[in-house]
């Protein structure tokens, strides 16, 4: 069993290996952590930009949880080569750490729009902790902030410039909103809902550069005219951190490709998270899943196999929420297959909107839509994931819910979903709270 | 451990368990606040009550990128509301849709059995619902299948 383990990147599926080698081992491994940053969590850094929590509150894991966790650390350093047949990574001070397996879990970075003065004063990346230090402390009550890019990451933070008192304005590219999470229906409805809530939305425009005038930004588009900011965030997308994997034996596709034990071409080189490309639960082919569930299961996974556990991973699922202006916005696994048999729902006035997508008589995607505050909302959110990641046989219920596709509840009970979920671990054994995890073995 | 036993075949609709739930969950009697909801079955002539089965996987509790979720002294998975930040992660990664979410308190809530001493089991007038020491199971899917068979006729 290998007594040395390295772990490369301190995000969710860092920090969840660690842990789990520390549930699963039964003789004390020596961990070593390399980590550019603190561990801690980007999920909540919305929540920290709105003031609602401290900084405090984002660390995932002190430098006390780490020494009671037996993890030796190298933070504030990046790893820039791995050397699989010597076993040594060696970091960017010159330091060279030797394993016997390793976890590459580098995550990602989050990358602007291709154009001149995208590096200027006054333009943020909302990314890093480091990052969301840079917007809060620029966003003032009656800013206007322009948010370039309406993809996911743009959503998880509206709240938040929302509530700080900035008029928002967002521009997308794209002909919609929200291209990579829901349908042009779903898209379309969310869109009304923002103009109604007083956000500015403009879709299929093209910003051309940033210019500084006077202290304010002004972006320059291709048509429509030109928007002056304070603050501007670019939130065109992330890009994985693989760079520094060049030229080692790791074999790359869109990321680490890995096995159904999150294995590696090389077999004691793992890969976690944003960056490794692993098994998709409803289509069994690989992909990568950049989103906090994947990392954690995978983080989890991998240190469970660390620990000498045999633990096969059936496959992560797409999952996606977001919550803009008491309005939830959900979608799960396959929701843009063109392929599958669809049928949905939509009630304008409220607003909600179901689509349930198929293949065979088992659920493989959904988008769902609804108000916050409404509890059926909640309810079916989760019974469509159960319904999504279970794949149980829905027989008579499919002709049910293409007429009623608000009507999940009696499917879901109906079709027994709760007994083939029950039995169901990412372990194999039930999971440990938090706080439960053995300080010393 | 022990945790609630469903007997839908015993339910009559009386929403007590959800207004005992919403009382001792928030203060309110409130059935939109309850965490055990009551549902119809053939037409309102059948009920019976659903919550959060404390599966082993917790999938609320280990998708929580905080450690908003532990178990509680008595098995239950339960939300510290001091370190939730209402980022509604639990709500998608609960795949029984027993995860809620208030809008007011902007934190996740759930079923955590009361401490010990549900509220649902000790209101409901015709037992129910009942803390046992017993495995947890899908209490409600085959009542469902047989009380579900007139609404799929009509689907057809």
């Amino acid at each position: 069993m290998a007594r040395r383990h390295l772990i490369i990147g301190g995000g969710t599926a860092g920090m969840n290996a660690i842990r789990t080698i520390r549930e699963e081992e039964s003789e004390r491994s020596t961990i070593t952590l390399v980590s550019a940053e603190k561990p801690y969590s980007r999920m909540v850094l919305p929540y920290y930009l709105d003031r609602s929590i401290a900084e405090s509150h984002v660390f995932t894991a002190t430098a006390r949880v780490l020494a009671d966790w037996g993890t030796t650390t190298q933070l504030g350093k990046r790893a820039t080569a791995l050397d699989t047949k010597a076993n040594v990574c060696t970091l960017d001070d010159g330091t060279k750490v030797e394993y016997d397996d390793c976890l590459i879990a580098t995550g990602s970075s989050a990358v602007r729009a291709p154009v001149p003065g995208a590096d200027g004063p006054g333009v943020h990346s909302f990314w890093t902790l480091d990052q969301a230090r840079g917007v809060l402390a620029q966003i003032q009550p009656g800013s206007h902030v322009v948010m370039v890019g309406a993809g996911f990451i743009a959503f998880t933070i509206l709240n938040s410039i929302l509530s700080l008192g900035a008029k928002l304005t967002i521009v997308e590219v794209a002909p919609r909103i929200l291209p990579r999470m829901i349908d042009d229906t779903g898209a379309g409805l969310v869109q009304t809902w923002l103009e109604q809530n007083g956000v500015a939305v403009r879709t299929g425009a093209k910003l051309t550069r940033i210019d500084d005038v006077k202290g304010r930004r002004r972006l320059k588009m291709a048509a429509g005219g030109d928007l002056v900011a304070d603050v501007v965030i670019m939130a065109t997308g992330i890009r994985t951190n693989l760079d520094w994997l060049k030229g080692s034996d790791v074999k790359i596709n869109q990321g680490v490709v890995v096995d159904d034990h999150l294995r590696s071409s090389v077999p004691n080189v793992y890969a976690a998270g944003d960056v490794a490309e692993g098994r998709d639960l409803i289509s069994q082919a690989n992909a990568v899943h950049a989103i906090e569930p994947t990392a954690q299961e995978h983080g989890r996974i991998v240190g469970a196999n660390m620990a000498g556990k045999d633990v096969r991973y059936r496959g992560s699922l797409i999952i996606n929420i977001v919550e803009v202006c008491h309005l939830d916005v959900a979608s799960f696994g396959a929701w843009d297959d063109a392929k599958a048999e669809a049928a949905n729902g939509v009630k304008p006035d409220r607003p909600a909107y179901r689509k349930l997508l198929w293949r065979g008589d088992r659920l493989t995607g959904a988008i769902i839509l609804g108000p916050s505050s409404d509890i059926w909302t909640s309810n079916d959110v989760g019974m469509l994931k159960g319904l999504v990641q279970s794949g149980v046989s829905l027989g008579p219920w499919k002709a049910h819910l293409k007429k009623n596709p608000f009507d999940i509840k009696p499917a879901f009970i109906a079709t027994k979903t709760t007994s083939s979920l029950l039995p169901e671990t990412i372990l194999g054994r039930p999971s440990k709270a938090p706080g439960e995890s053995p300080v010393a073995v | 451990m022990k945790v609630l036993k469903i007997h839908p075949e015993k339910c009559t609709g009386c929403l007590r368990c959800e207004l005992a739930c919403s009382y001792m969950q928030t203060g309110d009697y409130q059935p939109a606040k309850s965490v055990i909801r009551v549902s119809p079955f053939e037409g309102h002539t059948s009920y019976a009550p659903y919550t959060c089965t404390q599966c082993a996987e917790g999938w609320c509790m280990t998708a929580c990128p905080v450690g908003a979720i532990t178990i509680s002294a008595v098995g239950a998975k339960d939300v510290q509301d001091d370190r939730c930040v209402g980022c509604k992660l639990c709500t998608i990664a609960c795949p029984y849709g027993t995860m809620f979410y208030d809008p007011a308190t902007r934190k996740a809530f759930k079923c955590n059995l009361c401490g010990g001493a549900p509220a649902c089991a000790e209101a409901c007038p015709t037992a129910a619902i009942t803390y046992e020491d017993v495995e947890t199971a899908d209490w409600l899917g085959d009542f469902a299948r047989e009380r579900t068979a007139r609404v799929l006729a009509e689907a057809r």
